[in-house]
């Protein structure tokens, strides 16, 4: 990670949602922070809070009700092709083979079908699925459909990739192996990361750096530099004395 | 042990197709034994389904209106076929435009759900009056049918879109027209698809109910010539023709279907 | 307390073994549960948990073997089973009350029974205030506690629970954890808890069955003596936790 270049900036950004009755639902409030390039931040908080609609906002599927969002000093307005994001296990396209799925940015883009092609080929191997080209999603698993997902943002080739609590669907163990998963290919092919979560454990694995958001609406409560050298070991005394520490802050919902 | 299982396996399967297999020879069994007793009884209102087999050979043999029984068969299919390709390009094209443009829908949706629950033969004294009692009023009429339920379904399946594919979409900064290609018609397709099935066995319900009405020929066209010849065995045989294809145009469209939407089997 | 060896055996499961036509999913398992027993089944993904477990609920039949309760053939009309299932399934139509006494109602127990019972439950779980409250009204994992009370309440020959808090996140598991620890301890049911995650079967365990990959067998049983309640953090919990990852690791 460079510390001293900024790649992302969230300057006070605010979403207040209306209902069709005229309420009002405050769901995301006064967001300032700052990202640097190839840092990988996790967003942790609990269950229904706004992480997601903080990084809906970033990917430009949402507008922001108040504050702006910069990219590389400049600001952003929609959808940017620079910002690339892994979405829930159910956004593959069940009609398209794992393929054309991967190459479904590039192919939006114009890119040429046999330069998408390889673009493609090269991340689905990165994250071990060669030979699965021609599959459709139904006849995945669970989490080799999250590797197509994976391969699919990379193969669009964006600084910043968004992923919104990709692995929440996957049983424990699986979990563990993507976390593994993502780290490798991350440290592969090193982008910003922006991972939103509500799995204290899985913020620790992963990140560089960790930030804690309150209840709804969503606030940055702290924010914590993660301590532990790569490669963890999730059953070390040290990862269980930060995972301990950071569970300390969050609230009980019961 | 193994393979004493796997027998026991295959075993267990064959038992179960046998058993479906017999139960439906059963069933159909069943409708000709109430066929040969009530015939049997009043053989001059039903015919047997021995006199029934005979009017079929000689209708193979003996031309109606000077056209043959394959010739009324095709006749009729060739009416559905010509009505069932307009109602799938319009009503396709018409529903998924609705469904996807929100003013749109607002706009034409009002008159479409007004227009909508007329049934089609309620069509046929003013089409009559408009376009005669030629070959295109008969199309016009089961195309009316036919296009409803086409539109009906394409504008749902367009509505029902799961929100994160088109996400998907906007995250990759596709164009208006390339989400609708790549994403949207083919996540509404199985629903579209329901509809094609639908209107294909409204086109063949309706084609018949057209024969019926002033034409003089196809298999609607047959059963009204036996009714009004006291050609009872006929009539039977046109039933059971219809019935027949009515059945075989529901196992190619869902054949349709799946050649088009191979990721609809999977599991 | 006593120690789990001078209790009697509830539940003895003998070779049981479970062919899908060519697949064999599980070969020849054998093991006892005794008495009160907290046992929790570990394996890796795909292993064949779940066939496990609907073997064990009498959902289906084994191919071979046999599973005793008391020393009879388990069945579910004669013996009280109950399940807890990894999404809550309250009747949206009851009260929290209502949802608790309806299992007791289900073993035509007597109406004064009943009411102790369902008081009691509602006060081990600390939701008095709830008791008019309908599930819609409270969160996922306020449903999930009922339907783990209601089950205990049923004092079942056998609970079942099938990964009950895997969508729970840390804090919340732990609290939901000492809570179902506080339960079985109160009512003294057998327990059989399926879970992936082997941090929570130390920790809940008195006995770990860990399962091989397909076809599933029993790799390893490990008596968990730890003494409640367990310090997640000390050296011989992280051993044992060590221990268990290393037999169903696959990834």
């Amino acid at each position: 990670m460079d510390e001293h270049k900024i790649i992302l900036k969230l300057r006070g950004i605010s979403k207040t949602f209306e209902n069709k009755k005229g309420e009002k639902h405050e769901v995301v409030r006064e967001i300032s922070l700052t990202v640097f390039e190839n840092e990988f931040v996790v967003f942790l908080g609990p269950g229904h809070c706004g992480k997601s609609v903080i990084i809906n906002m970033i990917e430009g599927l949402l507008t922001p009700t108040s504050g702006e969002i910069e990219l590389k000093g400049e600001p952003i307005h929609g959808s940017d092709p620079r910002i690339g994001m892994v979405f829930q296990t159910t956004a593959l396209m069940p009609w398209k083979t794992v393929m054309e799925n991967t190459e479904l940015g590039l192919k939006f883009a114009g890119v040429p079908k046999s330069e998408r092609r390889a673009a493609a080929r090269k991340y689905l191997d990165l994250v071990g699925l060669k030979g699965f080209e021609k599959a459709y999603p139904g006849q995945l698993s669970g989490g080799m459909k999250q590797r197509v997902g994976i391969a699919r943002a990379y193969a669009y080739n964006p600084e910043i990739l968004l992923m919104d609590e990709p692995f929440g669907a996957l049983d424990a163990q699986t979990r563990y192996a993507m976390e593994e998963e993502l780290i490798r290919i991350w440290q592969q092919q090193k982008r910003t990361v922006v991972f939103v979560t509500n799995n204290i454990e899985e913020a620790v694995f992963l990140s560089d750096r960790i930030v804690l958001f309150s209840e709804c609406p969503a606030r940055i409560k702290t924010i914590y530099q993660n301590p532990l050298p790569r490669p963890r070991d999730p059953i070390s005394p040290e990862f269980m004395e930060f995972r301990q520490m950071v569970s300390a802050q969050t609230d009980l919902s019961l | 042990m193994v393979k004493g299982k796997k027998r026991e396996g295959v075993k267990a399967g064959n038992t179960k197709q046998i058993l479906n297999f017999a139960l439906s020879a059963c069933s159909i069994l069943l409708l000709l034994w109430v066929w040969f007793s009530v015939s049997a009884v009043n053989s001059r209102l039903i015919p047997t389904p021995a006199v029934t087999w005979e009017r079929f050979l000689l209708l193979l043999e003996k031309p109606v209106m000077r056209v043959s029984f394959g010739g009324h068969i095709l006749i009729s299919l060739r009416r559905i076929l010509l009505a069932l390709i307009a109602s799938w390009i319009i009503g396709i094209s018409f529903g998924v435009f609705i469904g996807w443009n929100k003013k749109m829908n607002a706009l034409l949706g009002s008159v479409f759900e007004l227009i909508r629950p007329i049934p089609p033969l309620a069509w046929i004294p003013l089409i009559t009056i408009c376009f005669g009692i030629g070959e295109f009023p008969k199309l016009l009429i089961v195309f009316i049918g036919a296009v409803m339920p086409v539109i009906i379904n394409s504008r749902a399946g367009m509505q029902g879109i799961e929100q994160i594919y088109l996400d998907v979409g906007i995250a990759f900064n596709g164009t208006q027209a390339q989400v609708l290609k790549e994403i949207a018609i083919p996540a509404a397709l199985p629903v579209i698809f329901a509809g094609i099935r639908t209107s294909t066995s409204v086109a063949w319900s309706v084609v018949l109910a057209a024969e019926m009405i002033g034409a003089n020929a196809g298999v609607g066209f047959l059963v009204v010539r036996g009714m009004n010849g006291d050609d009872m065995a006929l009539v039977v045989v046109a039933m059971i023709t219809i019935g027949v294809i009515g059945a075989l145009l529901s196992v190619l469209t869902s054949w349709m279907e799946r050649l088009v939407c191979p990721w609809m089997n999977i599991k | 307390m006593q120690t789990t060896t001078n209790r009697p055996v509830k539940v003895q499961v003998d070779h049981l073994t479970k062919r899908f036509g060519d697949l064999l999913v599980l070969d020849d398992i054998s093991f006892q549960i005794r008495k009160g027993e907290f046992v929790c089944v570990v394996g890796p993904t795909g292993c064949g948990k779940t066939t496990f477990l609907n073997l064990l609920t009498k959902l289906i039949e084994p191919t071979s073997g046999k599973l005793l309760i008391d020393g009879e053939p388990a069945d579910p009309r004669r013996h009280n089973l109950a399940f807890v299932f990894q999404e809550p399934s309250c009747y949206p139509w009851k009260t929290v009350e209502e949802n608790i006494r309806f299992g007791l109602e289900l073993k035509k127990k007597s109406r004064e029974e009943t009411e102790t019972k369902t008081e009691e439950m509602l006060r081990l779980l600390g939701m008095e205030r709830f008791r008019k409250a309908y599930p819609n009204e409270l969160s996922v994992s306020s449903t999930q506690r009922i339907i783990i009370g209601r089950a205990f309440a049923m004092e079942p020959d056998l609970l079942l629970m099938d990964e009950p808090y895997a969508q729970m996140d840390l804090k919340l598991r732990f609290y939901l954890e000492d809570e179902v620890l506080r339960l079985w301890r109160e009512i003294g049911t057998t327990v059989v808890f399926i879970t992936h995650n082997v941090e929570e079967a130390v920790y809940l365990s008195e006995k770990i069955l860990i399962l091989s990959n397909k076809p599933a067998t029993i790799k390893e049983t490990i008596t968990n003596n730890l003494p409640y309640p367990r310090d997640i953090a000390s050296e011989e919990f992280i051993s044992l936790r060590r221990r268990v990852t290393e037999q169903i690791k696959w990834w």
